[in-house]
C-alpha cells in the first residue's frame, strides 16, 4: 500500500482530501470508532487501576507510603516527565524552528543529570512531601514556604496550559469534535481522574502510562520508518538521509543559529536544564522510594525511559517535515505549516506515511496519556500546595483532614477550569508554553533548592529575596514576550532588548545568577540560620543510611530542641 | 577534631579515611558545616569529587556541540555522518542526551563505590540503622 505513495509526488492521501477547509492537515472532520474506543479503554484502565489503589488518607494521598522500587519509580518519573511537551511539542518545534529545536532536546533530557549528581539524594534524605514544605522547613519561615507554593501553583498553571492545548488537538482527530469541545472534555476528565483516584493510585497508574506512551510513540516511529522505506532496526540512526533532504528543502532545518543565535540557544537550554531541577511535581517522586539509593537509581532509570521517547523526536520532525513537504504543500516546504499542524506534527506523521487509522489514533491517545499523566502530577501538587501549604499552615493551622482534603479538590477544580479557559485560545506553541513553566521553576526554585541543600548558611531572608528577585524576572519576562502581547495590542513584545536578552522561555541563563547573588548576598547581611536549621542540612549529607520513615528533621532533632 | 586536618592533606586518591573516622558517625557529620566550595569531612570531600569530575564531563557533553558549531563551522556544520547528519546535528539529536544518560549510570555506580568503602547499606535501611559496619574489604 506503501508504494503508491512511495515517489508519487501529488497524490494527497485520501484521508486529508476528506477534509474540511484546510486549516489543518491532520484529519479532523470524522469520528473514529478505534481510535476513540482506544482512548476509552486506557482512560477505564487508568480510573480502574486508580479506583483499586484507591486512598482516603491525605498522607496517603500525597506520597504512596514509600514503597515504589527504582524501576516502577524510573517509569513514573517518565511518564510524569513526558507531557504533550514531550510526546507532541518537541518535534514540532525541531521541524519548524530546526537546530533551535534541538535545544529543547538537550534541555529536557541532560537537565536529570544535574538533578541526581546534586539534588536527588538529598531530598530523598530531608524527607519532605513537596516543594513549599522543603522551602518552608529549610528555612523556617512560613512566608517562604507560601511564595514556594504560589509559585507550585503558577508552574502548574503554565504548564498545564500546554497540556490542554494537546488535549483539544488530540480530540479534534480522534473524535471528530472542534478543538475547543475536546480541551473542554479531556480536561474535564483529567479532574475527574485526580479526584477519584489518589497518589498511590497514580504512581502505579504512572508506570502503566509510561508504558502506554512509549509503545503509542515509538510504534508510529517505526511503522513510517518502515512503510516510507527509511529504517529497519535503529531508525534514531538511520534518518540521516531524510534530514539531508530536509535540509535542500528548508536549508534552516540544520543550519546551527538561522532561527536564533548562539545565547537564544543556551540561554533556552540551560533554563530547561535548571527548571528540571525546580519542578515541584518531579521532586514529589523522590519521596515515593525507600531510601536515598533508590532515588538515584530511578533518576537515572527515568533518565533512560525518557530518552528513549527523546531520541525519536528529531526523527519524527525530519520524516515529518518531508512528509508534509510532500503530501501537504506538494514542494512547498514544511517551515510554513500551521501552529495547530506543527503541534499536532507527531500524529500528522503518521497519518501522511497512510499508516491504518487504528494505528494513528494509537498514536493520539499515547499523546493524551502524556498529557493526562502530567496534569494528574501537577494537579496534585498544586492541591498540596493549597491545602496543606497555603490553607493550613498560613490561614487555619487546626484544619482537619477532610477540610483539607475538600480545598484540595476545589484547587484542582478552579485550575482546571481556568487552564481550560486559557486554553481554548493558547497564547504560543505547547512546548513554548511548559518552557515558559519551566524557566519559572529553574528562575525562582533552582537557586533556593540547590543553596538550601549545599550552603547551610542560607537563610531565610535571603530565600524570599531571591525567590521574589526570580518571580519578578521570570514573570516580567512573559508578561513582556507572550502574555500582554497576546491579550493587548502590541505586537510581538513591550521591549524588544528584554524579550532578546530574558525571553520568557529562557529567562534563567540571567536569572539564575542574578537570584543566586542576591541570595547570598542577603544570607551574608542577615543572622545565620539557628543551629537546628543547620543539622538539618548537615544531616542530608551525612553517609548514614536513613530509616524508610525518616526525615532529616527525625533524624537531627535528637541533639536539638524540636522548634514546632 | 585535628586527626581530620591530617587527613586532607594525606588523603589524595588511594583507601583514604575510612579506617580511622570510621565512615559514618552522624554525630560526627552533624557538627560540620555543609559548604559546597569547603567540604568538612572525608566523605563530603570524596563524593564532592565525584560530583565535580562527571560535572565537568557534563558541561563537554552537553554544550560541546553547539559550541563546536559556533567556532568551527567546517568541522562541525559541514562533516556529514551516518548518511546524511551534519554533524553537529546528530552529536546534538542523539549523542547529548546518550552522554548524559552514561554519566549517570558512572556516577550512580561511582556513589555505589563510595558507599561500600564507607561501609554504607541501604539494604537494611528500613530497620534501625547499624552504624558500626564499615566495610572490612574497604572498596574497590
Amino acid at each position: 500500500m506503501s508504494g503508491r505513495f512511495l515517489f508519487g509526488d501529488i497524490l494527497v492521501s485520501d484521508v486529508v482530501q476528506a477534509g474540511l477547509p484546510l486549516e489543518t492537515a491532520l484529519d479532523v472532520g470524522a469520528f473514529k470508532l478505534v481510535p476513540a474506543l482506544t482512548v476509552v479503554a486506557m482512560l477505564a484502565l487508568f480510573l480502574g487501576v486508580g479506583y483499586v489503589f484507591r486512598v482516603a488518607a491525605v498522607d496517603e494521598l500525597w506520597v504512596a507510603g514509600r514503597s515504589i522500587g527504582s524501576i516502577e519509580n524510573g517509569m513514573a518519573i517518565g511518564a510524569n516527565w513526558m507531557s504533550a511537551a514531550s510526546y507532541l511539542g518537541v518535534a514540532s518545534l525541531v521541524a519548524v524552528s530546526g537546530y533551535f529545536g534541538l535545544a529543547y532536546v538537550v534541555g529536557w533530557t541532560t537537565g536529570y543529570f544535574i538533578l541526581l549528581i546534586f539534588m536527588a539524594a538529598q531530598f530523598r534524605r530531608f524527607g519532605k512531601y513537596t516543594a513549599p514544605d522543603f522551602v518552608g522547613d529549610r528555612f523556617y519561615s512560613d512566608w517562604a514556604r507560601g511564595i514556594a507554593a504560589f509559585t507550585t501553583l503558577a508552574i502548574a498553571f503554565t504548564y498545564a496550559i500546554g497540556q490542554a492545548s494537546g488535549m483539544g488537538l488530540m480530540a479534534q482527530y480522534i473524535f471528530g469534535i472542534s478543538y475547543e469541545m475536546g480541551v473542554i472534555v479531556l480536561m474535564a476528565v483529567t479532574i475527574g481522574y485526580v479526584a477519584l483516584s489518589g497518589m498511590l493510585g497514580t504512581t502505579k497508574n504512572m508506570a502503566i502510562q509510561y508504558v502506554i506512551l512509549i509503545i503509542a510513540f515509538t510504534l508510529g516511529l517505526y511503522a513510517t520508518g518502515w512503510t516510507e522505506g527509511w529504517a529497519t532496526a535503529l531508525p534514531y540512526l538511520e534518518f540521516g538521509s531524510e534530514v539531508a533532504e530536509a535540509a535542500s528543502i528548508e536549508a534552516q532545518f540544520v543550519e546551527p543559529f538561522a532561527e536564533a543565535g548562539y545565547y537564544a540557544w543556551i540561554a533556552l537550554a540551560f533554563s530547561l536544564i535548571v527548571g528540571t531541577c525546580g519542578l515541584p511535581h518531579v521532586l514529589v517522586r523522590f519521596y515515593t522510594v525507600d531510601n536515598e539509593r533508590t532515588a538515584r537509581w530511578s533518576t537515572v532509570w527515568g533518565l533512560f525511559f525518557i530518552c528513549l521517547l527523546y531520541w525519536g523526536t528529531a526523527t519524527y520532525a525530519a520524516w515529518g517535515g518531508l512528509l508534509y513537504d510532500r503530501e501537504v504543500t506538494d514542494g512547498g516546504g514544511f517551515s510554513g505549516m500551521s501552529g495547530a499542524e506543527s503541534d499536532a506534527l507527531v500524529v500528522l506523521t503518521t497519518q501522511l506515511a497512510d499508516l491504518p487509522e487504528w494505528l494513528v489514533g494509537l498514536v493520539a491517545a499515547g499523546a493524551v496519556a502524556a498529557a493526562l499523566a502530567t496534569t494528574a502530577g501537577l494537579f496534585i501538587s498544586a492541591s498540596s500546595a493549597a491545602a496543606h501549604d497555603i490553607y493550613t499552615n498560613l490561614y487555619k493551622q487546626d484544619a482537619t483532614q477532610r477540610e483539607q482534603l475538600i480545598v484540595g479538590r476545589l484547587t484542582i477544580v478552579g485550575i482546571g477550569i481556568l487552564v481550560a479557559l486559557i486554553g481554548l485560545n493558547p497564547p504560543a506553541l505547547i512546548g513554548e508554553l511548559v518552557a515558559m513553566s519551566f524557566a519559572i521553576a529553574g528562575t525562582v526554585f533552582f537557586p533556593v533548592f540547590f543553596l538550601g541543600l549545599w550552603w547551610e548558611n542560607t537563610t531565610q531572608e535571603g530565600a524570599i529575596a531571591g525567590m521574589l528577585t526570580g518571580i519578578v524576572l521570570s514573570f516580567g519576562a512573559i508578561l513582556n514576550d507572550t502574555a500582554i502581547p497576546m491579550y493587548t495590542g502590541y505586537e510581538d513584545h513591550v521591549n524588544a532588548t528584554l524579550a532578546t536578552w530574558l525571553p520568557g522561555t529562557s529567562s534563567a541563563l540571567l536569572g539564575v545568577p542574578i537570584v543566586f547573588a542576591v541570595i547570598i548576598l542577603v544570607s551574608v547581611v542577615t543572622t545565620a540560620p539557628p543551629d537546628e536549621v543547620k543539622r538539618l542540612v548537615r544531616q542530608c549529607h551525612s553517609p548514614e543510611p536513613m530509616a524508610r520513615t525518616e526525615s532529616a528533621e527525625d533524624a537531627a532533632g535528637s541533639g536539638a530542641p524540636a522548634d514546632d | 577534631m585535628t586527626d581530620n586536618n591530617s587527613h586532607s592533606g594525606t588523603d589524595s586518591s588511594t583507601e583514604p579515611t575510612v579506617e580511622t573516622d570510621g565512615g559514618v558517625r552522624t554525630e560526627e557529620y552533624l557538627d560540620k558545616e555543609i559548604n559546597i566550595f569547603k567540604p568538612a569531612t572525608p566523605f563530603m570531600r570524596d563524593h564532592l569529587k565525584v560530583i565535580w569530575a562527571s560535572f565537568l564531563a557534563w558541561i563537554l557533553v552537553v554544550f560541546g556541540p553547539v559550541t563546536g558549531a559556533l567556532l568551527a563551522p567546517e568541522v562541525f556544520a559541514e562533516t556529514t555522518v551516518l548518511g546524511g547528519f551534519p554533524l553537529h546535528f546528530v552529536l546534538t539529536a542523539i549523542f547529548t542526551p546518550l552522554g548524559a544518560l552514561v554519566l549517570s549510570v558512572a556516577y550512580a555506580m561511582q556513589r555505589d563505590r563510595l558507599d561500600t568503602r564507607y561501609g554504607i547499606s541501604h539494604e537494611g535501611a528500613s530497620e534501625v540503622a547499624e552504624s558500626d559496619t564499615v566495610a572490612a574489604d574497604g572498596g574497590d
